[in-house]
């Protein structure tokens, strides 16, 4: 996936705010890249636009060679929002199923996924005849982002799946999320609030400033995989942290000037 | 509750009994009927000419259940055609406003000012329009339900949950997947509320029809006009009680079908 120069800006002539100032970025295939920065540097205004959910001012957004809506038509697209966002009239299994069931006519010539092999995958397997309200939080989540791999989308777009869950909560899902990405390597665009989450899922982190939004560095995890848990207790992981914190720091004291 | 929560004494309390639980619900209520009807048969007793004693309402009743069950049905006519239709048109208008917003634009002011005027007055006129049949009674029940059921179902329509549709917009949904699987569903809570206010307003419209587009001398309201002309308050009030009787069935009707349809929506029914 390519993104060049994209432009975007808000609000009346006058008072108008540039949210996107020239950002560009690729992501390989298979490629796992994680959006972090302080609030009002755009991350999630980026993941809309490539997710075709807005249109940019300027730039351009390529997803293997096509256009975000000739991308969205062929269902390239795996989206998981910041809520669940499951149809609670629906089961577990019904909604995971849904992205096969829509836009059907997209379905050829790809490998759809079984859905009660991926909830089981998952580790939803007791739950897929369960409605969305008889479960916890964070296995809501799970569920909604079984939904965005069920249909074999070229990316995965994730906006802060789990800002929602508690800590340990969080942690667990975290976990679960790169257990399954590891043996399904897809691109993912993952927005997070969390550093240590973005080390420990990433492939590479891209670091946004504010004010204008724009892509202030882009940080290599070069961390083994695959990674668990015990990788937190490493020092190349706190090394890590390390940096990217300063770094962080850096860009919201630039923001303060 | 587990076994370690009942060998605790502060955390142990008492659940009553289903059948206290009955009587508990049950009692209060009952009590208040209780003492309207003592108080009625007092001032009844006393002032014939004012309200009738409960006997004479039900003997009246028992004594030619024909006439009540014909008038009934007319009512309940009325009610099923006329509401039947202002319901559905209500919510085929609320769809298509909320998919294309031009019609909203286009007709809501006019909805607006049939709305603010007075049904009681459009009546007549209606009767002069349409003739003396059942037709005009048809379209006074029919607008009294119309707007409640057109603007909560609007407000349904529109308060689709925005990230999941933002999934279905990565999707290429089309506007029919979106409509058939997320608003359509979704809408079902401003529905049945809608539901909930057009159903008592059926049966007044109804009775009112009745009054205004006499027409017929049929139904329920209009065995209310013509008994009170001639001061048979019997008849008078076994009406009254039969059309409240018909607005009770009808909302317990919708609260039994609003429980099969939106079981989903009462997280308590679901249970976490």
């Amino acid at each position: 996936m390519q993104v060049s120069n994209i432009t975007k800006s808000f609000g009346p002539d006058e008072a108008r705010v540039t949210v996107l100032n020239g950002v560009s970025l690729t992501i390989r295939k298979g490629e796992f890249v994680s959006l972090i920065g302080p609030s009002g540097c755009g991350k999630s205004t980026l993941l809309k636009v490539v997710a075709g959910l807005s249109d940019a001012d300027g730039g351009s957004v390529s997803i293997n060679g096509k256009s975000v809506a000739e991308a969205a038509r062929r269902k390239a697209i795996g989206l998981v929002p910041q809520s669940p966002a499951l149809l609670p009239w629906r089961t577990i299994l019904d909604n995971v199923s849904l992205p096969i069931k829509i836009n059907p006519a997209a379905n050829a010539g790809r490998t759809l996924r079984d859905p009660k092999e991926i909830l089981t995958s998952f580790g939803l397997g007791k739950a897929m005849d369960r409605y969305p309200a008889q479960l916890s939080g964070g296995m809501q989540q799970r569920a909604a982002i079984a939904r965005a791999f069920v249909f074999d989308p070229d990316i995965l777009l994730m906006d802060e799946p789990f800002s929602a869950l508690d800590e340990m909560n969080r942690d667990q899902q975290r976990m679960g999320l790169l257990d399954f990405w590891q043996s399904n390597q897809k691109s993912v665009l993952f927005v997070t609030h969390s550093v240590p989450e973005a080390i420990m899922l990433s492939d590479r982190i891209v670091l946004m400033a504010a004010h204008p939004g724009r892509i202030a560095e882009i940080i290599d995890v070069d961390l083994p995989r695959p990674r668990n848990e015990a990788l937190y207790a490493t020092d190349a992981f706190r090394d890590l942290e390390g940096y990217v914190r300063n770094a962080l720091r850096k860009v919201m004291e630039a923001a303060h000037v | 509750m587990s076994d370690a929560m009942t060998a605790n004494p502060v955390q142990t309390r008492k659940t009553a009994s289903p059948v206290a639980r009955l009587v508990g619900s049950w009692l209060p209520p009952a009590v208040t009927f209780v003492i309207v009807a003592v108080l009625w048969q007092v001032v009844a007793l006393n002032n014939p000419y004012v309200l009738p004693t409960l006997e004479s309402v039900g003997n009246s009743m028992a004594s030619d259940p024909h006439m009540y069950w014909a008038n009934m049905l007319v009512t309940c006519q009325e009610i099923v055609i006329g509401a039947g239709a202002g319901i559905l048109f209500g919510f085929l208008l609320a769809v298509a406003m909320s998919e294309l917003p031009i019609i909203e634009k286009a007709v809501m002011p006019l909805i607006v000012v049939i709305m603010v005027t007075p049904v009681v007055a459009i009546a007549p006129a209606l009767v002069v329009a349409f003739g003396f049949g059942m037709l005009p009674k048809y379209i006074v029940t029919g607008l009294v339900v119309f707007f409640p059921m057109l603007v909560n179902s609007l407000a349904g329509l529109r308060d689709v949950d925005q990230k999941a549709l933002d999934v279905f917009k990565t999707l290429h949904a089309s506007r029919w997947e979106t409509f058939r699987d997320l608003r359509l569903p979704g809408c079902m809570p401003f529905v049945f509320a809608g539901l909930r206010i057009a159903m008592p307003l059926a049966v007044v419209g109804a009775a009112v029809a009745e009054f205004v587009a006499a027409g017929q001398q049929a139904g329920l309201g209009s065995l209310v006009t013509i008994s009170a002309a001639q001061a048979n308050l019997p008849v008078t009030w076994a009406s009254i009680a039969l059309l409240c009787l018909l607005g009770v069935v009808l909302v317990s009707l919708l609260a039994l079908l609003r429980k099969r349809v939106l079981w989903w929506s009462d997280a308590d029914v679901i249970g976490r």
